[in-house]
């Protein structure tokens, strides 16, 4: 049995805007998504911002109910059996934000244990190895508000397991945390899944969704554009190249040119601060690269690079096309 | 069952800790003692000059309702900062039942109201050189822990209703005048008008500073009782009124994401 099943999930928002005269907005957030994750498996949902990711997860954590559709977590509905699916999944969100800053970071863990009904006796232990695992052990005492962005992060993890829940949501996890701090992120994530916990991260990071996941959503507008594991999303681009051309001047005028060049399939636009990117999508990079700088003629260029297709072009082709 | 005990007593404390952010020395002792004392004198004062009223009235009046300080601000914040900390979502998701979780919530801050009452009742009987009788001193206590019990109950509401508006401190504040202008603290009720008695009989507060008052004078326990059960009885039916508006609007935030979580 899968440990989540989801099926047709849909969710709308309606927001009212204006004091005298109300006016209804509905945002169709998510629409119509279906997914299994099997037990152990750290499945991902990769997305830009505004895809459905955080509605995702808050629909499947029992905060926010479907509006059509359906969801099983650990075999219990989440409408249905919001307490069943409360005490067995644990869930911890990006940022810095959600601790109570006056307390310690073991008050704080103290005070989740309550509520997750952890009993006195064990508190103590499994307190004392969640900050052994999240690297905090000595800072406990310390009051919140003067803990770094990893470190609250790292206490959100150790919130999150308190009551070794069999199904973990981490909603975008290493947001806002340097890459060494991420990196240890991903470390205790991947030892988690080794024991045994599923795990289901939102990101809009590639690199980290193909580091950990052994399975990817690609969601967008609220849909799952593509679905498999990272190689089997890689092997998509995996014909072809891609060719990036550093570029000095403004090139927005040559895209559709450049776009028109027989072989090419996808022209994207990177913004480096006091140059360009232009990424070019080719099956054909041999004849295509000469045109393509032909096309170009007259501006500033820099360098000029032809590689195999990443994870990455496959997410920005999956996203750019939904 | 042992867990839900675990959460209202220990759970309802550290929350209180947490959220309650005047919980430091400098905006306590000003709060909780100058600015009562300085409140009471100035309505005693008031008292002497116009000839009304005597110091005996505005001190009980007045030490039972500054317990609304903590009971409105302290309630308030230990449920609506739930918001500022981003705490709501996390609290949510997790399986506590929500009862003993709220709840809780309202005993420290019923121990904080009573402790204002009672300073106040006790320098204030000091500086105005008002002698309590020895044996009202014992019912009085018990009468200013059921104001603040029954006050506390309001809070609750209010505290509710914050969590939904996102503004504690605002309507605490409005709470907070309607208490001193209907509950009889420094103008007796019978004195207002006929629509505003109506109204302080369902306020808590008004029924125990008069039972307070009947004591001072030298009634017994017994003959004040009806007045304190009714007391107690308002801060029963405002904390049931504030945890259906808590039960209601965690229903309603699952359904049109009002909470704003996380
Ligand atoms: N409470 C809300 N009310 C109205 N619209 C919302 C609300 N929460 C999210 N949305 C909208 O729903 C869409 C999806 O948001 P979200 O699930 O947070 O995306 P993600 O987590 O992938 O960035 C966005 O367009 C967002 O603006
Ligand atoms: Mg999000």
């Amino acid at each position: 049995m899968p440990v989540i099943e989801v099926e047709a999930l849909t969710r709308r928002y309606t927001t009212r805007t204006g004091f005298r005269r109300r006016t209804r907005k509905d945002v169709e957030a998510v629409r119509g998504i279906s997914f299994e994750v099997g037990r152990g498996e750290l499945f991902g949902l990769l997305g830009p911002n505004g895809a459905g990711k955080t509605t995702t997860i808050k629909m499947l954590i029992t905060l926010l109910l479907p509006t059509s559709g359906s969801a099983r977590v650990l075999g219990h509905d989440v409408v249905a059996e919001p307490r069943e699916v409360r005490r067995r999944i644990g869930y911890v969100f990006g940022g810095d934000k959600g601790l109570y800053e006056r307390l310690s970071g073991l008050d704080n863990l103290r005070y989740f244990a309550e509520l997750y009904g952890v009993p006195a006796r064990e508190q103590g232990p499994r307190i004392g190895e969640l900050l052994e695992l999240v690297g905090l052990t000595g800072r406990e005492r310390e009051r919140v508000e003067g803990y770094s962005r990893g470190m609250r992060q790292r206490l959100h993890i150790a919130r999150g397991l308190l009551h070794r829940p069999d199904v973990l949501f981490l909603d975008e996890p290493s947001i806002g945390i340097d890459p060494v701090g991420a990196r240890e992120l991903r470390q205790t994530v991947a030892s988690l899944t080794s024991q045994g916990t599923t795990v289901l991260l939102t990101t809009h990071y590639m690199f980290e969704a193909d580091e950990l996941c052994d399975r990817i959503a690609v969601i967008a507008g609220g849909l799952i554009v593509a679905e498999g594991t990272p190689a089997e999303l890689k092997s998509r681009v995996a014909d072809g190249h891609v060719v990036e051309i550093e570029v000095f001047d403004g090139v927005g005028d040559r895209l559709d040119a450049v776009r028109a060049i027989p072989g090419v399939t996808s022209v994207g636009v990177e913004d480096g601060g006091h140059s360009q990117l232009l990424v070019v999508r080719t099956d054909a990079a041999a004849t295509v690269t000469p045109a393509v700088l032909g096309r170009l003629d007259g501006l500033a260029l820099g360098r000029v690079a032809t590689r195999e297709p990443t994870l990455e072009d496959a997410y920005v082709e999956l996203v750019r096309q939904a | 069952m042992r867990t839900s005990l675990r959460i209202f007593f220990l759970g309802g404390l550290t929350s209180y800790r947490a959220l309650f952010h005047w919980l430091t020395p400098w905006i306590l002792i000003p709060t909780f003692v100058v600015g009562p004392i300085f409140q009471l004198l100035f309505f005693a004062y008031v008292g002497r000059a116009a000839g009304v009223g005597d110091d005996t009235f505005y001190l009980i009046g007045n030490a039972v309702e500054l317990a609304s300080i903590p009971c409105l601000f302290a309630m308030g914040n230990t449920i609506g900062n739930e918001r500022y900390t981003q705490t709501l979502g996390l609290l949510l998701a997790s399986p506590a039942r929500r009862l003993p979780l709220f709840l809780g919530r309202a005993l420290p801050v019923v121990v904080n109201g009573f402790a204002v009452s009672f300073l106040v009742l006790v320098l204030g009987a000091l500086v105005l050189h008002v002698s309590i009788p020895v044996a009202a001193w014992a019912p009085l206590v018990a009468v200013l822990a059921v104001c603040a019990f029954s006050c506390t109950g309001l809070g609750l509401a209010s505290a509710a209703l914050a969590l939904r508006v996102r503004e504690t401190a605002v309507l605490s504040n409005i709470i907070m005048g309607v208490l001193i202008v209907f509950c009889g603290v420094n103008v007796a009720v019978s004195a207002l008008p006929a629509w505003m008695q109506s109204v302080a009989q369902v306020l808590p507060l008004t029924h125990g500073i008069e039972a307070a008052r009947e004591l001072v004078a030298g009634a017994s326990w017994a003959a004040v009782m009806p007045l304190v059960r009714d007391e107690a009885l308002i801060g029963v039916v405002y904390g049931a009124i504030g945890m259906a508006m808590l039960f209601f609007f965690e229903r309603e935030s699952r359904r049109h994401a009002t909470l704003e979580l996380a």
